[in-house]
């Protein structure tokens, strides 16, 4: 019995830096840390703001994913003012928020996953040549094309925000761009454009006949696009039962549109839906270099452990919900809104990605949907100034999961700041019953092969989170 | 150097055509205002020339400026400059991990001693011995010294790297500080913006690619070309606030006309940017356009200036409620003023605040 202490990072192709402790026995990883070693301050620098600063400087948390933390900010600070985007507004919103959350997935797959498979480690099996043609980091063909497909569909950001990343078109009252009848046009002309790349490019299909998967062995019968490479790929070398989650998942919900949203917001744990209860959420300090008591985000305080204590060892903090750790994201949200096949594909790496795809999917058709209907002749924006004092909650859906932000101001000074962001749930550190977090738990058992320093098979669960670094610790 | 192959031999390399390459040509010197007569002089400096070695590296940071690089950029512009100036080392595109990440890093600046640019997006924080920020078990403050110590020229990508950013907002928790208060015996370019328009970087890069030397800057460090105007000079919105029509309420009529955003705290008339100009997105839209004023991100200290909602309270001289005549006639004295001030600046090279530049200009 042979056991060893690995220290694996920097990750590359992955949004920030990333630093995991494996502990090895046996050729497998039998307990992981996650490290976040970038710590910023974002909550503290808010502080003593006027609380609309919120728009502009917590979309800077992430240049990836700035209009979800954008469209937080606006929730929580609407909520504090009792304002309501006009439906309209609410519509351009989630069109904003949503091309953001599809480029993110499409960026995800080509840049960041896929690449992994043109690494000599394969050479030798049969689709490894096709995976260096198509997927070298930075060369293969297939990521060329989706860095083009992505330039051009963040054109409707452009058009509708003025600029991307760091948008600051989305306000409490709805958004400051009321689109013309060209606009909607030439929206719908990119998003038909973008449906073309993917079903020639990544399905090789209809999209429509992607979303209506509903069991595994059906999804194994898709051999078509760079989505029949990854299943091939996937059921020679096992992704399916690599880097098992524990099967508890939360999402807070995507989209808010008039009345509902697109895709609901829920809690499933033992194979059944339950309701969000957000009251429940509480994060954990013990394992993190932060001080002060465990608390509800609305009462939460950010003070850095400069001491780095020796028993803590991330930046980030652990959030619970319930006592529990959460995995949240593409997968999370397809479950939790019922849709058959993600409900019936397990919880590995294959899973995580399989939830992206239909996500992928089902996305470019509810933009489509959103972008027909744009009604110019209504308003955009309802204004309602801030009160002085207020306190409120914006919850969304980024596109690697659950983001919430949490803001108090009293004389129209921000009092209070605290965001929990996908990778923070993800990506937390134990708790103080020793619970890992979802990575962590996600890493036990993957196979680390002899000779290897950053073992391939962590790779893959690492980055099958889609992990956001920056945005984890903020 | 001899055995670096050179830029249009990379290209051809990754497919691209020679017609590609030709409208890349004209497309960068109409980007550097050089005009059509530069063309075969960027073409044959491409041709002939070893291609520039490229080491970028990410330290406290939001990946905004690798993201509006490899997303914004017009295709071509994005395809040409990616592949010529190959990043040799750039950890969120890369394929490399860990400790082979670690080694691409050292080999890349081992054998390009002298002869590399270092892009640098973010910024060391220096707190806590630099302990926000560990990039392989080390401060990033190290790995910046030491990968800056055999650069030609640094390049500092955007407003953390150039100023510190939103993360240096007060109370700057981790003493995030930008790069040229830590490298302080290299030439720096600073390419502010939050973040910086994508042909701006490009436009940026392929000027010191291709004329093998450092654009002219101006008296902050920033290249003159991009940042030689303030996006107010060429607002499409500037007739609105020349005859004081202005925006009063996100949802008001005058918000549908398209009227000037000054009054909801637009920073335009006092910030220097391109995007009045060149635009975001492959030329499509920039934040006024959207029906936001702007926030001044390229500016330094852009993030602790007040709100950014208030008013720029330093311009009411312009006359805002004055007629349009009036307005009118006032605005252009005080651009020609700003001209000639900004020049006799860059001249003097003088460590003039942009404070005092305003009261000058008033």
């Amino acid at each position: 019995m042979s056991q060893t202490n690995l220290v694996v990072g920097p990750f590359n192709r992955v949004e920030g830096d990333l630093e995991v402790t494996l502990d090895i026995s046996d050729g497998a990883v039998a307990a992981a840390r996650v490290n976040s070693p970038l710590f910023r301050g974002f909550e503290m620098m808010l502080l003593g703001k006027d609380p609309r600063d919120a728009l502009t400087i917590t979309p800077r948390i992430c240049g990836i994913c700035s209009i979800s933390q954008s469209m937080a900010a606006a929730l929580a600070l609407g909520d504090a003012a009792g304002i309501d985007m006009p439906p309209q507004g609410r519509l351009i919103a989630a069109l904003l928020h949503a091309v953001e959350n599809l480029a993110d997935h499409v960026t995800h797959f080509n840049l960041f996953f896929m690449p992994d498979f043109a690494r000599p480690v394969y050479s030798g099996q049969g689709w490894h040549d096709q995976a260096i043609n198509r997927f070298t980091a930075m060369e293969g063909s297939a990521a060329r094309a989706a860095v083009t497909a992505r330039a051009d569909l963040l054109h409707i950001v452009g058009l509708l925000a003025g600029k991307w990343p760091h948008t600051l078109a989305v306000q409490p009252g709805g958004v400051t761009k009321a689109p013309s009848v060209a606009d909607k046009v030439r929206i719908q002309t990119t998003l038909r454009s973008f449906r073309k790349y993917l079903e020639t490019t990544l399905f090789g299909r209809p999209l429509e006949e992607f979303a209506a998967l509903t069991t595994h062995d059906q999804l194994q019968t898709w051999t078509t696009g760079d989505v029949g490479l990854f299943l091939r790929i996937s059921s020679d070398i096992g992704l399916e039962t690599l880097g098992q989650g524990a099967g508890r998942y939360v999402s807070y919900g995507a989209y808010p549109l008039p009345g509902r949203r697109a895709w609901a917001a829920g809690v499933w744990e033992n194979g059944s839906l339950h309701p969000l209860e957000t009251e429940a959420i509480r994060e954990d300090l013990s394992h993190a270099w932060m001080l002060g008591p465990d608390a509800h985000p609305k009462d939460g305080k950010t003070e850095p452990d400069e001491a780095m204590r020796e028993s803590a060892y991330s930046w980030c903090k652990a959030p619970r919900l319930a006592g529990k750790p959460m995995e949240t994201g593409a997968l999370a949200r397809q479950i939790i809104d019922g849709h058959p096949l993600a409900r019936t594909i397990g919880t590995g790496v294959e899973a995580r990605i399989v939830g992206r795809l239909l996500e992928i999917a089902r996305t470019q058709m509810l933009l489509e949907d959103l972008a027909a209907q744009i009604d110019p002749k209504e308003r955009f924006m309802t204004t309602a100034p801030l009160p002085k004092s207020g306190s409120g909650v914006g919850l969304v859906e980024a596109a690697r999961g659950a983001l919430g932000h949490w803001t108090r101001f009293e004389q129209g000074k921000t009092t209070q700041y605290q965001i929990i962001a996908p990778t923070t749930w993800n990506f937390s550190p134990r708790d103080s019953a020793g619970t890992p977090g979802p990575l962590e738990a996600a890493l036990v058992g993957a196979e680390v092969r002899a000779g290897e320093d950053t073992p391939i098979a962590v790779q893959h669960i690492v980055r099958s989170f889609d992990p956001c670094m920056v945005c984890t610790v903020h | 150097m001899s055995q670096i192959e050179t830029f249009y031999e990379v290209m051809r390399k990754q497919g691209i055509t020679r017609r590609s390459f030709m409208k890349y040509c004209s497309l960068t010197a109409s980007a550097l205002g050089l005009g059509p007569a530069f063309v075969p002089q960027i073409a044959h400096a491409m041709e002939t020339k070893p291609r520039t070695p490229v080491i970028w590296v990410n330290g406290l940071e939001c990946t905004c400026c690798s993201e509006s690089f490899i997303r914004g950029a017009h295709p071509l512009a994005k395809d040409v400059v990616l592949s010529m100036i190959s990043l040799d080392y750039s950890e969120t595109l890369m394929a490399a991990a860990g400790h082979h990440a670690e080694a691409a890093l050292e080999e890349t600046i081992e054998k390009y001693k002298g002869n590399y640019i270092l892009a640098v997006e973010g910024n060391p924080p220096l707190n806590e011995d630099g302990m926000f920020c560990i990039v392989g078990g080390k401060p990033f403050v190290e790995q910046l010294k030491h990968a800056a110590q055999h650069a030609k020229a640094v390049i500092s990508w955007g407003a953390c790297a150039s100023y510190g950013c939103v993360q240096a907002a007060k109370p700057n928790p981790t003493q995030a500080t930008p790069v040229h208060k830590v490298i302080t015996d290299k030439p720096i370019i600073k390419v502010p913006g939050c973040p910086p328009i994508a042909e701006v970087m490009t436009g940026v890069i392929t000027y010191m690619l291709t004329f093998d030397r450092l654009p002219e800057l101006d008296r902050q460090g920033r290249p003159a070309m991009f940042y030689g105007q303030r996006i107010h000079d060429k607002c499409y919105r500037r007739p609105h606030f020349d005859a004081g029509q202005f925006v009063e309420h996100w949802d008001d009529e005058n918000a549908r006309k398209g009227f000037c955003l000054y009054k909801m705290g637009c920073k335009g008339p006092t910030t220097y940017n391109a995007c009045s100009t060149v635009r975001w997105n492959e030329g499509t839209s920039f934040p006024i356009q959207s029906g936001h004023g702007c926030i001044g991100c390229s500016e330094d200290g852009f993030w602790d200036q007040g709100s950014f909602y208030n008013r720029v309270t330093d311009l009411t001289q312009f006359g805002i409620e004055a007629n349009a005549d009036k307005v009118g006639m006032t605005a252009a004295g005080v651009v020609g003023a700003g001209v000639a001030a900004h020049a006799a600046v860059s001249a003097l090279r003088a460590a003039q605040r942009k404070t005092q530049d305003k009261k000058e200009e008033a």
